[in-house]
């Protein structure tokens, strides 16, 4: 698995406008696991009444893949330029 | 030289077979051979690390149009792919709606990834160039 984004880019102008952002994610990253794992008994509680109408194996195993799938935003980047309008998204 | 090419041209040495069979059998492992080429392999024969796939956009000569540059990890679009084993019937069947609406004929259902690992090697080994009236799409992995 890829190490997850650790700053995302933005960088958004229009005309004269312009918001240049630098979010630190990994500051983020953290937060999320810790209230993940505060989650968990609710998660495998959900997991339990709902595996007999099938939602369980659904619930059990997005999570993992949204992870993989957060993790594989590294490196990531958009770069949509008009006339007078910039758009810039990085994942770094 | 393959094993396969020195086992025959062993058994030409050996006069096991003539040289028109050996040419025959040459001839018949040159595609094989050719496969073996085609994967991801730059000009000095290393295995290439392609780790993303680009669209660029530019506008013709003389238009003012949009300029899009997009670089996307192959590792997302792996991890996007796995997540639609997870999508429900139903919602896939509306996703499949929608994209026939937009005139896509596409059952997200067959989304494999060993099909997207077909088109990432084939696009490892050429780029593709639309140039339209206003503007140019470029498309290549990297």
């Amino acid at each position: 698995m890829n190490r997850p984004p650790l700053i995302l880019r933005l960088d958004i102008s229009k005309k004269r406008r312009r918001i240049a952002l630098w979010i630190p994610l990994f500051l983020i990253w953290p937060i999320v696991a810790a209230f993940l794992i505060a989650l968990v008994p609710l998660i495998v509680l959900a997991v339990a009444i709902l595996w007999p109408f099938g939602w369980g194996k659904l619930l059990l195993f997005s999570g993992p893949r949204i992870a993989s799938c957060l993790c594989a935003l590294h490196g990531l980047e958009v770069n949509i330029e008009r006339k007078d309008r910039v758009m810039f998204i990085s994942f770094k | 030289m393959s094993d396969n090419q020195r086992r025959i041209l062993d058994m030409l040495a050996e006069k096991k077979i003539s040289v028109d069979e050996a040419q025959r059998l040459l001839s018949l492992i040159e595609p094989e051979r050719d496969t073996e080429t085609k994967t991801s392999r730059d000009t000095s024969g290393r295995k290439r690390n392609l780790k993303y796939f680009r669209v660029v956009v530019e506008p013709g000569a003389g238009a003012a149009g949009e300029r899009v540059n997009i670089r996307v990890p192959i590792a997302l679009i792996r991890a996007g792919i796995k997540l639609t084993s997870l999508i429900p019937a139903h919602a896939s069947d509306q996703v499949n709606e929608a994209l026939r609406e937009k005139g896509i004929d596409f059952d997200v259902r067959n989304l494999k990834e060993e099909d997207f690992q077909e088109l990432v090697e084939a696009l490892s080994d050429l780029e593709v160039d639309i140039q339209g009236g206003k503007e140019k799409v470029h498309v290549y992995v990297e």
